[in-house]
C-alpha cells in the first residue's frame, strides 16, 4: 500500500464536501473539468506551456472529436469568431455531430480489435452504441455476453469470435481472448498470471486469470449462423488448476478478478437446459446457468472499481495523450497513478454519470489540462515531463485520423473519388500490424513510400472540380492562396515567413502553379505537424 | 469444442517465463558452482584492462559493415557448436571434424564444418537472463550496468559510430519474417533515427519505386519544402518524431533509388540453391545482396527455435536450413574478400539446458552457450572458451555479453574504453564497464 494514510483519509472526506491538501482547495460542486485541473496543478509548481492559442485548440478538437482536421470554412469561422464561448459551444457543436459516433467507433475498434481485421457486423454494432451514446458498461455486457436476437448488437461477438477464430495454425486463443478483456475491461494484463501468480506484479494472481479463463473456455463459435456468434456449454463444475511453482491443486469457478467468485447452481438431470441441444435438428443448447451472462453482470458492476477507473484512464488517455495510470493495462497497487485522487474521482464520476462517455470525454476537453498548449520555449528549461500535463503531449494520429483529414484538407472530393478504396489504402500503410496496441507515434517508411508514390494520393493532389489545388491554382494572390493552403492542411494561417516562402515560389512557378501547389500540398500532409495531434 | 486442461500452456505465459522452474531443474550444486565462478573477475586470465590493436579509437577508412544473425528463441549448443557427443546430456547427434584439424562441430552442420577456418567458436558464454522477453533485449543492448536509460541495440549502435557510409542507404537494416516497418524502439536513448528498419518477410517494401508522375526535381523541390515546415515545427515541439519522420523519408529516398536490390531476376538460380529456397535462405541471399550494396548493419532473424518440446527433431530440420544458408555467407563473403571489412556475429538470447526435460526438450540455459563470430578484427579458426565434459558450466573464464560487445567494438575499430555515449550531457559508456574486451578472439 503505497497510498498514504492522510490521502485516503481525505479521499474519503472528498466524496462528502470538499478536500484540503497541499494547501489548495478541491471543490466537488466545481465541474468535473474545474475540479480536474486543480488536480492536475496540485503538487506541480514547475513552468507551464501557455494555454493552447485558437488555432491549436481548433485542429486538437477536431481531430479528438470528429477524427478530422477542420475544413477551411470551418476553421475560418472559428478563428474569426469574437464570441468569448465559443470553445465550449464548438465542444457541443462537435459532440452532437454525426461525425462524433464515427470516431468514437474508429477509436474504440482500434482500441479493442488492434487491428485484428474489420467487420461489418461489428462496425454496425460499435457505430450504432455510439449513435445512442450508449452507456460503457451496457456496451461492455453485450460484448461478453453477446445475444443474438437484436441485429443491432449482436456484432458484439465479434470480439470473441475473432479471437477464438483459428488462423492457419495458430490454435484457438482462449488465453488470448481472457488477457484481453483483462487488458482492455479491467487495465490489468494478466499474462503471467496463467501458469502461477504474477512475478512482478503481487495483485495479479492467478486465479485471477483462470476465474475469466473458465468462463471463456466453456464457450464455442456457433458455426450455424453468418454473424459473429457464441455458444455456451454447460458448466456444472470448478475448473482445477495449479500453479506450476507449487503443483498445489486448486479450483475456481466463474470469477472476476479481486471479486467473489459466483457459485455454480446445480439442477436436476434433465433440467439443466433452457433449451436442448439436439444434433439431429441441429438445435444450439442453451443451458439455464450462463457463465458470460454471470460474469457480464459481475465485470460491469458500479461498485467493480478496477472496470470503471479503466474506462475513465482510457477516455482520459484519448483526450490528454497519456493515461493517468500508464501503461494502459498496467492498473494495480505498486503502479500509482500520475495523479491518484484524480484517477479515484473520474472512476466515481463513470459510476454517478452511469458510464455516460460523452459526458465524461466533454468535461476532459473542456478543462484547461486539455487545452494546454503543445509549444515549449527551450529557454524556458527542459519540456516538463508528459505525466505533468504542464505542456500538451503530441499524440500519434491513426490510419483513421489521417484518411480523414487527407481527404479533407485536399477536397471537397469529387464524386468520383473512391474514398472507401482510400481509406483502405491509408489503413494498409499506416495502421500497426495486428495485435499490437496503436500507443506510440511511430512513422514507417512504408507510410514514407506511400505517401510519397501511391498514385491515388497523387491524383487528390492535382486539380479538381473545387478541390484544394484547383482553388489554390485559380487564386490570383499567392499571399491569399499561402492562407488557404494552411488553413486546409495545418488549420492555421501560415506565419508572415511561411507567406513570403509561398510567394517566393509561386512567382518562380508561375507557368504551372496547380503543379506547384500540390507539391506544397505534399509537403505539408507529409508533414510531423499534421501527422501528430499537438 | 476441444477440451482443454486448465494447466494448458498454450499462447499466453510461456515456460521458458518461468526462472524458478528452471532452477529447480538445474539442481543445487551446479548452480551453486555457476554461480561462484560468475563473481569472478576476468583479470586472471589477463584479460585486464587490455586494448586491442584495432582499438585506438579512430575508424578504419574503409567502411565496416556488420552482418548480425539472431537465431531468436535459443539454439542448442549442443545441437550445434558445442556438442557433447555420448555423455549424458548429449542427445542423439555426433561430433564431426571441421576444416580446423581438433575442432569438432555438431554433425547437423556439415557445411558449415567445411567453413570452420573462416569461423570462431565461443563456448563461454555465460549470460544472466532466461526470459525470452526481456533477454532478446538485454542481449542485443550488450546488458550493461543499469543507468535508467534503455540502451541501442547493437545495431543502432552500429548505426550511430559508422553511419549509412558511402551508400547512403539506411543504415541499419533487418531482414525478418513477418511484419516489417520502422522499429525506431531498437535505438533507445540514442532517438529514434537509429532504429531498424524492418523488410518484413525479406521483402521490397510497397511504393518502393518512384511514381512516374514525380521527377526526380520534383521529388526534391516537395521535399525540400517538406524538410522546411519539419524544422520550423522542431523549433517549439519534441525533436524525437520530427527526427524520426525526417529519418523515414531520407531512408525511403535512398530506396527509392536502389529498387534492383529486391530483383529477384538478378540472383542467380544458382545461388538461390546454394543459400536455400526456404525462407531463412532466402533472407540470408538478400543479406548478402545488402551488404554488397553497403547498408552498414544487416540483420536477419530466424524463429522457432524455442525447443521445450521435442528439441531433437527441432534442431534436426532446422539446423541443416541454418548450416546450409549460414556456411553459404560466409563462405560468399570469405570469396568476395569481405570478411576483412565485414564483422560477422551470430547468437541466440542463450543456449539450451543440458537436461532433457519430460517433452523431449531443452529449456532455456544462459549459463554455458556458444557463439559465432567472424570477419573484421577477429581471429578465424578459433575456439575460444570451454565447458565441461557434459556442458554443465564453463570450465575456462566465463564471457558476459559485456566481453564480446567491448570485443566487437574493438574489431570495428572503435575503442569502447575510451569512445562514451552523450545522453543529452550524460555520458554512459558504450558497453559493461566492469569488463573488457576478449584478446584471443582479436585477430
Amino acid at each position: 500500500m503505497r497510498r498514504s494514510v492522510f490521502s485516503t483519509l481525505c479521499l474519503v472526506l472528498a466524496a462528502a464536501t470538499s478536500c484540503l491538501l497541499d494547501g489548495r482547495e478541491v471543490s466537488a460542486a466545481e465541474p468535473l473539468s474545474r475540479q480536474t485541473d486543480q488536480h492536475v496543478a496540485k503538487g506541480y509548481s514547475g513552468p507551464k506551456a501557455a494555454q493552447a492559442d485558437d488555432a491549436e485548440f481548433l485542429r486538437r478538437l477536431y481531430l479528438d472529436l470528429v477524427g478530422r482536421v477542420p475544413t477551411v470554412a470551418e476553421a475560418r469561422k472559428f478563428l474569426d469568431d469574437k464570441d468569448a464561448a465559443k470553445r465550449t459551444k464548438l465542444v457541443d457543436a462537435l459532440l452532437s455531430s454525426p461525425e462524433h459516433p464515427r470516431r468514437m467507433t474508429e477509436a474504440f475498434n482500434t482500441m479493442l480489435m488492434e487491428r485484428r481485421g474489420e467487420n461489418e457486423d461489428w462496425t454496425k454494432f460499435l457505430t450504432k452504441s455510439f449513435e445512442q451514446n450508449k452507456p460503457w458498461d451496457v456496451m461492455v455486457r453485450e460484448i461478453i455476453d453477446p445475444r443474438d436476437d437484436d441485429e443491432t448488437t449482436r456484432g458484439a461477438a465479434h470480439f470473441a469470435v475473432n479471437r477464438l477464430s483459428k488462423v492457419g495454425q495458430q490454435d484457438t486463443d482462449y488465453p488470448g481472448l481472457t488477457r484481453d478483456v483483462g487488458r482492455l475491461f479491467l487495465g490489468m494484463d494478466l499474462q503471467c498470471a496463467q501458469c502461477h501468480d504474477h512475478l512482478f506484479i503481487d495483485a495479479y494472481k492467478q486465479v485471477d486469470f483462470q476465474g475469466l479463463y473458465t468462463v471463456f473456455l466453456n464457450t464455442a463459435i456457433r458455426s450455424d449462423v453468418k454473424f459473429p456468434a457464441l455458444t455456451e456449454n454447460l458448466m456444472t463444475k470448478k475448473m482445477d488448476f495449479q500453479s506450476v511453482f507449487t503443483k498445489e491443486p486448486m479450483q475456481v469457478g466463474p470469477r472476476v478478478p479481486g471479486l467473489k467468485e459466483i457459485s455454480i447452481p446445480s439442477f436436476k438431470t434433465g433440467e439443466e437446459y433452457l433449451v436442448k441441444p439436439d444434433r439431429k435438428t441441429k438445435v444450439v443448447g442453451v443451458p439455464k446457468f450462463s457463465p458470460l451472462e454471470a460474469l457480464a453482470n459481475e465485470l460491469t458492476a458500479t461498485d467493480n472499481r478496477a472496470f470503471r477507473e479503466n474506462i475513465a484512464n482510457r477516455v482520459w488517455w484519448l483526450a490528454m495523450g497519456r493515461g493517468l495510470v500508464d501503461p494502459l493495462d498496467q492498473q494495480h497497487v505498486d503502479n500509482t497513478p500520475s495523479h491518484p485522487e484524480l484517477f479515484k474521482l473520474l472512476g466515481e464520476e463513470m459510476k454517478s454519470r452511469k458510464f455516460d462517455l460523452r459526458s465524461m470525454l466533454r468535461e476532459f476537453v473542456l478543462s484547461e489540462t486539455y487545452a494546454r498548449g503543445s509549444r515549449w520555449d527551450a529557454k524556458a528549461g527542459a519540456r516538463p515531463a508528459a505525466a505533468t500535463y504542464a505542456v500538451a503531449v503530441a499524440k500519434p494520429m491513426s490510419a483513421e485520423q489521417l484518411f480523414h483529414s487527407f481527404v479533407t484538407a485536399t477536397g471537397p472530393q469529387p464524386p468520383d473519388v473512391n474514398l472507401a478504396d482510400v481509406r483502405a489504402r491509408f489503413i494498409t500503410a499506416y495502421a500497426n500490424p495486428p495485435k499490437e496496441a496503436e500507443i506510440e507515434f511511430a512513422p514507417s517508411v512504408k507510410a514514407a513510400l506511400f505517401l510519397s508514390n501511391d498514385s491515388t494520393v497523387l491524383e487528390l493532389l492535382k486539380p479538381k472540380a473545387g478541390n484544394l489545388v484547383e482553388r489554390l491554382a485559380k487564386q490570383a494572390d499567392a499571399g491569399a492562396a499561402a492562407e488557404e493552403l494552411y488553413l486546409a492542411i495545418l488549420a492555421r494561417r501560415p506565419t508572415d515567413e511561411e507567406r513570403t516562402e509561398v510567394r517566393e515560389l509561386a512567382a518562380k512557378h508561375a507557368g504551372d502553379k496547380a503543379k506547384l501547389y500540390g507539391m506544397l500540398a505534399w509537403a505539408l500532409v507529409s508533414s510531423t505537424e499534421f501527422c501528430l495531434n499537438h | 469444442m476441444t477440451k482443454r486442461s486448465a494447466s494448458d500452456h498454450s499462447a499466453l505465459c510461456k515456460p521458458w517465463e518461468h526462472q524458478l522452474s528452471r532452477r529447480k531443474l538445474l539442481g543445487g550444486a551446479a548452480l551453486g558452482a555457476a554461480g561462484a565462478m560468475a563473481g569472478q573477475d576476468l583479470g586472471g586470465l589477463g584479460l585486464g584492462n587490455l586494448m586491442a590493436a584495432a582499438g585506438d579509437g579512430s575508424l578504419d577508412k574503409k567502411h565496416k559493415q556488420v552482418l548480425f544473425v539472431w537465431i531468436d528463441g535459443g539454439m542448442s549448443q549442443y545441437e550445434s557448436w558445442d556438442p557433447k557427443p555420448n555423455t549424458q546430456f548429449g542427445g542423439p547427434f555426433r561430433a564431426i571434424p571441421t576444416s580446423v584439424p581438433g575442432i569438432h562441430i555438431s554433425e547437423l552442420m556439415p557445411k558449415c564444418a567445411q567453413q570452420m577456418h573462416n569461423l570462431s567458436i565461443v563456448r563461454s558464454m555465460c549470460t544472466k537472463d532466461n526470459a525470452h522477453s526481456s533477454g532478446v533485449g538485454r542481449i542485443q543492448r550488450g546488458d550493461p550496468k543499469n543507468r535508467g536509460v534503455v540502451y541501442p541495440f547493437f545495431g543502432a549502435a552500429v548505426a550511430k559510430f559508422l553511419g549509412s557510409g558511402p551508400s547512403g542507404l539506411p543504415p541499419y537494416v533487418w531482414i525478418k519474417p513477418g511484419s516489417g516497418g520502422f522499429i525506431y524502439q531498437d535505438a533507445g536513448f540514442l532517438g529514434p533515427k537509429y532504429g531498424a528498419l524492418a523488410f518484413g518477410d525479406g521483402k521490397p517494401p510497397q511504393n518502393l519505386l518512384r511514381n512516374p508522375e514525380v521527377t526526380t526535381a520534383d521529388d526534391d523541390l516537395r521535399n525540400e519544402f517538406r524538410r522546411k515546415a519539419n524544422a520550423r515545427f522542431a523549433a517549439d515541439h519534441p525533436a524525437e518524431p520530427v527526427e524520426a519522420m525526417d529519418f523515414v523519408y531520407a531512408s525511403a529516398r535512398e530506396l527509392m533509388k536502389r529498387g534492383d536490390l529486391f530483383d529477384d531476376a538478378k540472383v542467380s538460380a544458382k545461388d538461390k540453391e546454394r543459400y536455400g529456397t526456404h525462407e531463412f535462405g532466402r533472407h540470408m541471399l538478400l543479406a548478402r545482396e545488402m551488404l554488397a550494396a553497403g547498408v552498414t548493419f544487416v540483420k536477419v532473424n530466424s524463429y522457432g527455435w524455442d525447443t521445450h518440446g521435442d528439441n531433437f527433431n527441432g534442431h534436426a530440420n532446422l539446423m541443416p536450413k541454418f548450416d546450409q544458408s549460414f556456411a553459404a555467407i560466409v563462405e560468399d563473403l570469405a570469396a568476395m574478400g569481405k570478411l576483412d571489412d565485414v564483422l560477422v556475429i551470430c547468437l541466440s538470447e542463450f543456449g539450451r539446458t543440458p537436461r532433457i526435460n519430460g517433452h523431449v526438450g531443452r529449456d532455456h540455459f544462459p549459463e554455458a552457450w556458444s557463439l559465432i563470430t567472424t570477419g573484421t578484427g577477429i581471429r578465424r579458426g578459433t575456439v575460444v572458451g570451454k565447458t565441461n565434459d557434459v556442458g554443465t558450466w564453463v570450465t575456462s573464464q566465463e564471457i558476459d555479453i559485456g566481453h564480446m560487445f567491448h570485443t566487437w567494438f574493438a574489431a570495428l575499430g572503435i575503442n569502447s574504453k575510451q569512445v562514451e555515449y552523450d545522453n543529452a550531457g550524460q555520458p554512459l559508456p558504450l558497453a559493461h564497464d566492469d569488463f573488457n574486451l576478449v584478446k584471443e578472439l582479436l585477430a
